[in-house]
């Protein structure tokens, strides 16, 4: 190899390295997420610092982007918010190590064709202390300039280094807070739709169907940010007979609907080795008080029901209630009562709690709607709570048939409602179609 | 959006018992300052607490665990204990919930002083 062609290779390697090292540059820079971004008072105040430790008329707080160099502080300097890379005053600090020092650029041959400097500011003196970032990239710099030739002091110039060693502080700090905001949302976001989907399958995706019973259910979402613990179920037991619970767990978000699905599993399983209602309440408040413990107690209210199909096309249903609203029986004469479990107390929370059981018969016509507080707590247009009073008037005057139909009634309501409604809402309607019933099924309820 | 504001307060009456006054709303953003006002108050036998809800406008399922936090200890210290002004919707709900079955209640704090006295 002759001595020529060795230079020429070592002129492309040269130029190949240079090309490299300035793309990892520009995506150092592109990292940091500065350019382009409003003027911000820390690095203005680093600008005007950066004048009055020179006593020079303008500064700046430049960054180098690939074909412009861009000012994120700017003092003394109206109206210029970038100027070309090339050439300029601000370019020459990428290749440079330390401060850089023109102290007459007219005489200098880095700097006498600068537009800055041929031009209306007419530059004279620069000086630029680098903003280099832990591993090595030149980001911009921080620059004095003067109008007049000068010869700046060492302590000026270590002045200089300590403001760009500040910026860079402070850039990493921008991007450390950038970072924490985007990973917590991202956090929130992810728990948020986790919650959401476990909660969508804590709920039977479609509910069996029972002989001689409709039953229909929906699960109202009054809000997209909290994820509510409202819960139902509609199940066999072992014996021929059916159960059902549907429930309200304290809290919102990821915890709620961790102890939805224990409570739910709980309920199911408590039915397995005791339907009786009351038993399978007090079995699931056992659970959860041996599950959470300490200050952060968790409980729920429930409503858990056992169906039992009677030879004339009744059911008989046996219900009990722990710190739930009362389940509303449709009559098919259209009366509206409640099946009340008044007196049952909270689930998971109490030392002693005491349940309430109660039964009532579904004949022919008749339908049962279940619900959370969700709907009862809503507020209406004049602000007071809706109540089992006002959900009891609203039924008696639409008159629905059947559990479809019921919860098309509920489902206007909560339309009227609107933003009334502050917290989800699972709802479970079960009815008997009505059949060409012997009068003496009637006179029997 | 309603704003979530909570005032939680203890005084004593000059009969000596010890009254916690809270109102306005109590869920999960703002039970931690109730929480922190029933557990500096310091129950015994001695002084009865009488909690003076009158200014409460809403307690969900957060609000309702201070509550019974403050029965867990009323009964662990031998206190006795009231709930006094409890607006009509906030009655209702504790009684969907069963705590009307724990609690006393009573209209004024003149009257929960009238029935210690009795």
């Amino acid at each position: 190899m002759t001595g020529v062609e060795d230079a020429f290779l070592h002129d492309v390697e040269a130029a190949t390295a240079a090309a490299t090292d300035e793309r990892r540059r520009l995506a150092a820079v592109s990292r940091y997420d500065i350019l382009d971004t409003p003027s911000d008072g820390t690095f203005d105040k680093i600008a005007s610092l950066a004048a009055r430790i020179f006593d020079a008329p303008m500064a700046t707080v430049a960054i180098v982007d690939s074909d412009r160099v861009w000012f994120k502080a700017a003092h003394g300097l109206r109206d210029v918010a970038e100027i070309a890379r090339d050439p300029d005053l601000s370019a020459p600090v990428i290749p440079h190590q330390g401060p850089y020092v023109v102290t007459d650029a007219l005489d200098d041959p880095r700097t006498a064709g600068s537009s800055l400097v041929r031009g209306e500011l007419g530059v004279r003196f620069y000086a630029a202390a680098p903003i280099t970032t832990a591993d090595g990239h030149r980001l911009g710099s921080v620059n004095v300039l003067d109008t007049r030739p000068r010869r700046p002091t060492e302590d000026q110039l270590a002045g200089l280094q300590e403001l760009a060693a500040l910026v860079m502080d402070q850039l990493e700090l921008r991007l450390a807070a950038q970072h924490t905001v985007a990973a917590e949302r991202e956090r929130r976001a992810d728990a948020e739709r986790l919650a959401r989907t476990l909660q969508r399958t804590l709920l039977p995706p479609a509910l069996p169907t029972v002989p001689g019973l409709r039953a229909a259910a929906a699960y109202h979402t009054a809000s997209v940010d909290e994820v509510g613990g409202d819960f139902y179920d509609l199940f066999p037991l072992d014996d021929g007979r059916w159960a059902f619970f549907l429930g309200d767990v304290c809290g919102k978000g990821a915890a709620a609907a961790a102890l939805t699905s224990l409570t739910r599993y709980t309920l199911r399983a408590a039915a397995i080795y005791d339907p009786d209602p009351c038993t399978a309440l007090a079995n699931l408040d056992t659970v959860l008080k041996g599950e959470y413990q300490g200050d952060t107690p968790r409980f729920c209210t429930a409503v858990f029901g056992v169906l039992d199909a009677e030879p004339d096309g009744s059911f008989t249903v046996t219900l009990a209630g722990g710190g739930h609203p009362p389940t509303l029986a449709v009559r098919a004469d259209g009366t509206v009562e409640p099946v009340s479990t008044a007196g049952g107390q909270l689930i998971g929370l109490l030392p002693d709690p005491h349940f309430v059981q109660t039964t009532t018969r579904l004949a022919p016509g008749d339908a049962l709607l279940l619900y959370t507080d969700g709907l009862i707590e809503a507020r209406t247009a004049d602000g007071s709570m809706l109540g089992e009073e006002g959900l009891t008037r609203h039924l008696a005057t639409r008159a629905a048939r059947g559990a479809e139909d019921l919860l098309a009634t509920v489902h206007g309501l909560f339309t009227d409602l609107g933003t009334g409604v502050s917290d989800d809402t699972a709802l479970l309607a079960l009815s008997v179609p009505p059949c060409s019933i012997p009068q003496s099924a009637q006179e029997n309820r | 959006m309603t704003d979530r504001t909570l005032t939680a307060t203890r005084h004593t009456h000059s009969q000596g018992a010890l009254v916690l006054a809270v109102a306005g709303e109590l869920d999960h953003h703002t039970a931690p300052e109730f929480t922190r006002v029933v557990q500096e108050t310091p129950f015994g036998p001695d002084a009865p607490v009488l909690i003076d809800a009158s200014g409460l406008t809403y307690c969900d399922s957060t609000g309702i665990t201070v509550f019974v936090s403050a029965y867990q200890r009323a009964q662990k210290t031998g206190t006795r204990l009231f709930v006094v002004g409890l607006n009509a919707d906030l009655t209702r709900v504790f009684g969907i919930v069963g705590l009307d079955q724990l609690f006393t209640f009573q209209p004024t704090v003149d009257d929960a002083i009238n029935a210690l006295r009795a």
